[in-house]
Formats: C-alpha cells, sequence, structure tokens
C-alpha cells in the first residue's frame, strides 16, 4: 500500500501549478467564459498549444503515438491541476481509447496524435430518441454499399458535435441479428456531406453558468444522418462487433479521474467561501449543524478519490476491472448531488440566486451547480444501470 | 501510489485469515460472550507467540518485529472479520503508546513482555462527560511526596477484567498525564457495563489509588498529545475492525441473497436488493480506503488526525447500514439468536460508538479544513489546528 505521492510527482505539481500561474491570464479567463458553448477562443488555442508543448497532453499515451508513456497517476495528477481551474486536459472521452484498442494501424497512427495535439476531436454519436439506457436498441442504420457504407438516422444528446472535427458514431450494420451482434462503429469528420446538426438547449444555457461552475453543458445537440456516406475505412473494429468495442471504450473512460475531479472544485469552492471573512454574514463556519454536513461531503469526496485512486492502481498493475469503474460512476456523480444540495442549502435563500440576480453569492455558482449535478448521474451510464453493473458483474447476482 | 495490498500484505493478511478460519468458530465467539473472563487464553498464546501478532509492529530493539502499523491494521480487520476473542486491540493501543512516549525503563520493561503475550493491557480516557476532548477529564492524580494518588472514575474500559495493567488519563496541577496502572492496584473497584457486543467493558472506579512517579508515560502535565495518540490508535483500529466485520457479514447477506428463494426467483434477482448490496459492497470499500490511508500517514510520520477521523465517521455511518441490509436480507432468520449473523450486526453497532461518535469525528474532520487558515485541497495533506 502506498498512499503518497513520489518526489518527482510532487515536483511536477508544482510546475503545473507555477504554469497555470503564469499563463491562465484574465484574458483567457475572460476568452473562456465569454465563448460558452462555441469551443475554444484564439486565447484558448494558444494556451493548449503551450500544455502540449511542456508534454502534458497524452500523458500517459503511448511515444510512439505522440504520448509521454508516463503512467496514469502522473496523467491524473496534471489533469487534477487543470481541474481546479476548469480546463480539461484529459482528451476525454471514449473515442481515443477505443481506437487504441481496436483501431487498425492506419487508425492508431492517423487518430492518436492528433488527439493528443487536441487536432482531432470526437463527438460521441451512441444514443437516440428511442433509447438511452437501453442503447444497444438503437436504429440508426449504416448499409454497405460497394467501397462505401451509407448512414440514415438521427442521434441525440451529441454533444460538442458543433465544436468537434470528428464524429464516433454507432450504427446499425445487422438488423437481423440479436440487437448486441448487429452494431457496427465508424469514425468519421463532422463536415461529411449529410450530416446536420442542430442544437438543443440545456437548463444551464440561460443565463449561462458564471466561471468556477462544476457542471456545464448549456448546449447539447441533435444530429440527422441522411445519406451520409464514408468509405470503409471509417469502421473501427469488426463489423457487427461494434457494441463491444463501444462498451470497451465506455468503460476505460469510466476509469479517468474526471468524475472525481469534477468533486475538486465543489467541495473546495464551499469550505473557501466557509473561511473568507467577506462570508461571515452566511454564518456556515460557525454553525455547528452546518459543519457536520461539511465534514461528512467532505468525507465522501475523500471517498469518491480513493476509488479513482483504487481504479488507477488496478490499471497500473495491469489488473481488470469487475466493478470498480462502476463503482466510481455511482459514487461521485451521487455525492455530486447530495453536496451540491447541500451547499446551496448552506447559503439559504441565497442558494437559489443565478448569476444575473441582485444579491447573489459567489455570482450564483452554487445555484448554477444545482442546475447540472444530476447531468453525471445521467451520461455515460446512469447511477441505475451502474449501481445494476455492480451487482451483476461485480457480486455475480442473478438478473432479475 | 498503490492503494492495492502489496503481495507481502496479502500475505500478512492470508496467513491471519486462515488461522482463525481454523480455530475461531462462532461457537467459540458465542461461549466467550457467556465467559466471565471472556477471551480465549488458548487462542493469546497461540497469536502472541506463535503468529507475533503482539510483536508485529514494536520495535525491534524492545523485543518487537519493528513492521508498519499497517500490517496491525490487516490484522485488526481479520479479528473483526472472525471476532476473534482476544485482547489484542486494548493491548496494542496501550503498547504503541508505551512505545512512543514511555520511559526507556518502562519500554524495557513492558514492552518485551507484550510481544512475548505475557502482558495483556489496556487503557482508559472517557469518563462520565464521554467526549474525547481533555477537558472531560475529570479523574485526578494528586503528588504525595514522590508518588501521585489517583481519584475518579473512568467508564467504557475494555478488556479490564483481562488486563494486567491499565493507562489512566488524570488531571495533574497544570495538565494532562497519563500513567500505567496496575490492574490490582489497592483502592481500584468496577462495575460491569455490558455493550451490545457482549465482549468486556467496564467502569473503572479510582478511590486513593496510589501509583509511583516512574509510572508516569510521558511528561507530567504535558499528557494530551499522548493521549491523542491513543485515542486515535484505538479509533483507526477499531475502524479496520468494523472493516473486517462488516465486509465478512455483508458476504454472508449476498450468499444468503443467491440461494433464498422468493416469488420463484433468488431474492437477489429483485434489484431493491441488489441494489442495497450494491450499495453496501462500495460502503466497505470506501471505509477500508479511507482507515488503510489514515494508518499509512502514521505510518509515514504525516498529519493523520483528520485522516483518521475520516475513516472512524465513514465507518461508524456507512458501516452500520451495511450490517443493517444483511439483517433486512436474512429476514426474521437473521433476528433469531441461534443464527449467527447478529454477532456481527451487534459488534460493528458496539464498536461504531466506541473512541468517537460520528459525530465527534466529523467535528474535527471540520475543525481541519474550516478553522485552519488559507485553502483546502482535496487529498492534500492536511494537519489540525494547533
Amino acid at each position: 500500500m502506498d498512499f503518497g505521492y513520489a518526489s518527482s510527482q510532487q515536483a511536477l505539481r508544482q510546475e503545473v501549478r507555477d504554469f497555470i500561474a503564469e499563463n491562465m491570464t484574465q484574458d483567457v479567463v475572460e476568452e473562456v467564459h465569454g465563448r460558452g458553448e462555441d469551443g475554444r477562443g484564439p486565447l484558448m488555442n494558444d494556451l493548449f498549444k503551450k500544455i502540449g508543448e511542456r508534454g502534458w497532453l497524452g500523458i500517459s499515451w503511448p511515444k510512439e503515438y505522440g504520448g509521454q508513456g508516463g503512467d496514469r497517476l502522473t496523467q491524473y495528477l496534471v489533469e487534477e491541476e487543470f481541474a481546479r481551474v476548469g480546463l480539461s486536459v484529459g482528451g476525454g472521452g471514449s473515442g481515443a481509447p477505443a481506437i487504441m484498442a481496436a483501431g487498425t494501424q492506419e487508425q492508431k497512427d492517423y487518430y492518436i496524435p492528433r488527439i493528443i495535439k487536441g487536432e482531432i476531436s470526437f463527438a460521441q454519436g451512441f444514443t437516440e430518441p428511442s433509447g438511452g439506457a437501453d442503447l444497444a436498441s438503437l436504429q440508426c442504420r449504416a448499409v454497405e454499399d460497394g467501397d462505401e457504407f451509407v448512414i440514415n438516422g438521427q442521434k441525440i444528446y451529441t454533444s460538442s458535435a458543433h465544436v468537434s472535427t470528428h464524429l464516433y458514431l454507432m450504427a446499425r450494420t445487422d438488423p437481423e441479428a440479436p440487437k448486441h451482434r448487429g452494431i457496427s462503429i465508424f469514425l468519421l469528420p463532422m463536415d461529411t456531406p449529410g450530416i446536420t446538426v442542430r442544437p438543443l438547449w440545456t437548463i444551464q444555457n440561460d443565463p449561462p453558468a458564471p466561471e468556477g461552475t462544476t457542471y456545464g453543458t448549456p448546449r447539447t445537440n441533435e444530429t440527422f444522418y441522411e445519406n451520409v456516406r464514408i468509405p470503409k475505412s471509417s469502421l473501427l473494429g469488426e463489423l457487427n462487433m461494434g457494441w463491444y468495442v463501444g462498451a470497451m471504450g465506455l468503460n476505460l473512460d469510466r476509469v479517468g479521474a474526471s468524475r472525481y475531479l469534477i468533486s475538486v472544485r465543489r467541495d473546495e469552492d464551499i469550505v473557501n467561501l466557509a473561511k473568507s471573512d467577506s462570508s461571515e454574514y452566511l454564518n456556515i463556519r460557525n454553525n455547528p449543524t452546518v459543519r457536520d454536513k461539511v465534514a461528512e461531503m467532505w468525507i465522501e469526496a475523500q471517498v469518491c478519490r480513493l476509488m479513482t485512486w483504487r481504479s488507477m492502481s488496478i490499471v497500473e498493475s495491469g489488473g481488470n476491472f469487475t466493478y470498480e469503474g462502476s463503482a466510481e460512476k455511482v459514487w461521485a456523480p451521487e455525492h455530486g448531488l447530495r453536496a451540491t444540495e447541500a451547499y446551496a442549502q448552506m447559503l439559504g435563500p441565497y442558494g437559489q440566486l443565478l448569476n444575473t440576480s441582485a444579491n447573489n453569492v459567489e455570482s450564483g455558482l452554487f445555484a448554477h451547480n444545482l442546475l447540472g449535478a444530476f447531468q453525471s448521474g445521467i451520461n455515460h451510464g446512469s447511477v441505475q444501470i451502474m449501481r445494476d453493473q455492480v451487482a451483476r458483474r461485480g457480486l455475480g447476482l442473478p438478473r432479475g | 501510489m498503490d492503494v492495492l495490498l502489496s503481495e507481502n500484505e496479502e500475505m500478512i493478511r492470508n496467513l491471519a485469515r486462515e488461522f482463525l478460519e481454523g480455530e475461531c468458530p462462532t461457537s467459540l465467539v458465542r461461549d466467550m460472550e457467556k465467559d466471565e473472563l471472556g477471551y480465549s487464553q488458548d487462542m493469546w498464546k497461540k497469536v502472541a507467540s506463535e503468529l507475533g501478532w503482539t510483536a508485529l509492529s514494536l520495535p525491534e530493539q524492545y523485543g518487537g518485529l519493528g513492521e508498519p502499523l499497517q500490517f496491525l491494521g490487516l490484522i485488526f480487520e481479520e479479528v473483526g472479520r472472525h471476532m476473534a476473542p482476544v485482547p489484542l486491540l486494548s493491548t496494542m493501543v496501550s503498547a504503541l503508546t508505551i512505545a512512543r512516549d514511555g520511559s526507556e525503563a518502562m519500554k524495557s520493561d513492558i514492552l518485551p513482555q507484550v510481544a512475548s503475550g505475557d502482558l495483556i493491557l489496556t487503557y482508559s480516557f472517557q469518563e462520565t462527560d464521554p467526549r474525547l476532548i481533555e477537558s472531560a477529564v475529570q479523574t485526578t492524580a494528586t503528588a504525595d511526596g514522590g508518588d501521585f494518588v489517583l481519584n475518579g472514575k473512568k467508564l467504557f474500559v475494555d478488556n479490564f477484567n483481562q488486563a494486567d495493567k491499565l493507562i489512566v488519563t488524570a488531571k495533574t496541577g497544570k495538565g494532562l498525564t497519563l500513567f500505567l496502572v496496575d490492574t490490582g492496584s489497592a483502592g481500584i473497584s468496577t462495575e460491569k457495563e455490558v455493550p451490545t457486543a457482549k465482549d468486556k467493558q467496564f467502569a473503572v472506579i479510582f478511590d486513593n489509588v496510589k501509583v509511583s512517579a516512574d509510572s508516569v508515560i510521558g511528561e507530567i502535565d504535558k499528557g494530551w498529545t499522548t493521549a491523542e495518540y491513543m485515542l486515535d490508535l484505538g479509533a483507526v483500529f477499531y475502524a479496520s475492525q468494523m472493516c473486517g466485520a462488516a465486509r465478512k457479514d455483508f458476504e454472508m447477506g449476498l450468499e444468503y441473497s443467491k440461494n433464498r428463494v422468493a416469488f420463484g426467483r433468488p431474492i437477489g434477482a429483485f434489484q431493491s436488493v441488489a441494489h442495497m448490496l450494491a450499495d453496501a459492497v462500495m460502503y466497505i470499500d470506501g471505509g477500508e480506503l479511507l482507515t488503510r490511508e489514515a494508518i499509512w500517514k502514521m505510518d509515514q510520520d504525516q498529519p493523520y488526525q483528520v485522516e483518521v477521523s475520516q475513516a472512524k465517521a465513514f465507518c461508524n455511518d456507512k458501516l452500520q447500514h451495511v450490517t443493517v441490509y444483511s439483517q433486512m436480507i436474512h429476514g426474521g432468520m437473521g433476528f433469531m439468536m441461534e443464527f449467527d449473523i447478529h454477532l456481527w450486526y451487534r459488534r460493528v453497532a458496539s464498536w461504531s460508538m466506541r473512541m468517537g461518535s460520528t459525530f465527534e469525528h466529523r467535528a474535527r474532520v471540520a475543525q481541519g479544513i474550516l478553522d485552519t487558515p488559507g485553502n483546502v485541497e482535496l487529498g492534500m495533506i492536511q494537519a489540525l489546528p494547533a
């Protein structure tokens, strides 16, 4: 057992902090905030280039694909520091790990270095209006036609499709096969003719969330596919085996530190607010009932952290998960909900005021978090599905 | 960083588990609940002299093996899992406290006897006002020539009837002082307490009990930090025992849910039952990780008090749920005296209230994060305010 950081890792943490202090300037912060759902602006692009030059993107990816060949803990540590200022440098999403696991050599050579550099980003086209949790019942069709596949159908909650360069799409290739055995995965550019992206605005869009909000998806999309023709080389993994390729990617994505990293900001925010002299009128620090709740939530956040550390330890030691990734995906979002509700409640009537309101606290940060906290309990497999996986896969309980 | 057990650690745990699986049937646990003395002397000899549990984490120069507390923590998980009726926790908490702050003469005298299993110890702190703070101690030690005279009443003293000596915390002129006292000293009387765990616990009354100056542990009047160390050891090792006990209790509930059929299917196939068990395993994992991290910090000489309180508060709160879930899954059967599951339920409940309640430990965590200067950082070292 070892619950500590090596001195080299602590030095790296300091290096990242110094970098952030120097480069995360007020104009960058304002650009991020001002652009809202429109993705990275020029200042942010510059910043990411600098982060890439330091070798902090793709730390745990193999060197031959432009990564650093580092361990997951080092990557996590860098991600954690950037998460404190609201930046995600994890590369995120389930596309990259799926390509790494199931892609052809050409696909790996093409995509992975570009993903690491930030030149290629994937939107995930999985969910359809007819099924969320029951993903395998999807109906979007891909039909072979000579050297091509032709795609027709509709996807929903295709988040970031409007700012991504590529799409990671799940479509049905054999409607006669059992539902899990007739699905394939495709990689295609977003600008392929026949794709239409239509915005769906979430309840976090009006007013836009303030800087520092833990949860933020002001916009997602629905996407329509009309005779979209793509070459056969767009297929990822074997034909009709897409369900298993996708599940593998999702499982690896679930492991990442991203769930816990949401905690870092939210749980630190309330404590630091309570400690500041200017918040004395909120009577958080001196109220024993509230202190008890703050401590309870803080301990839960530590459990989220330790579950993440456990997953990383398993991966680093070459082991396999049975339920540990799903356990993280139950604990972190549910803690998030409990904590977000509790923290807003601690502010009393101020807890409901959004950032366009008079008399708000911290630009309405805690109220805004309330508008999105349940989101991470829904996306990428709801906590109910995850809890079921802990029970069935982890504990071997029979299906009902 | 690697939070999984190393090969060595797994070996330590497996050896303890194999031994207790063979030697500690629930019939023995039940017998010891009814036994006047309350522990198996035969098992104590074996775990001390054959398995080396009492020597494991004591310093080598005093007959110990000098291994980290982490190893001992794993032993306590197994002790909890099997509810082993041996006075290991009270002995080791006391011995480690002496190893930290006792005089050279005391360490040379006491620790080798503990290592060999020839001496059983216990400790006392809590009184009528059971809070784990310095000002709750009302027992006094008055200087009398070269000696001290103790007066007062300690409550919730584990294994007093089994122990040769006990640590007593008492008010002296300007602060707190710890003494190592013979349990057979003139002027000591006891009242029997009956916890739900049905292990041995007593109130101990001191009526002009004379102790010599060389029985002082650490410095006179400056015993609070020594006492804090003792209380933290007690809290975290109780958390270890609770994790072990809760995991076994959960495993029994899980097994039962796969075999018990109702409405034509195993009850574990019902989601309401399955999700209860999923929550249970996550609670246990969480408690275990927090507890192991706290002990690891103690081994590293890093600040550990917030971590100890995190672990004990979480285990108190969540592991009780785990045992309740298992009771529910067992239905009426679990409520029957003849069925074993209540043995774990009663212990986890009882242990959760020892060495600091959920609320006390959360209050300490709150101090650590709210009453310290500067901003907090999750997962970073957090010391309590001085």
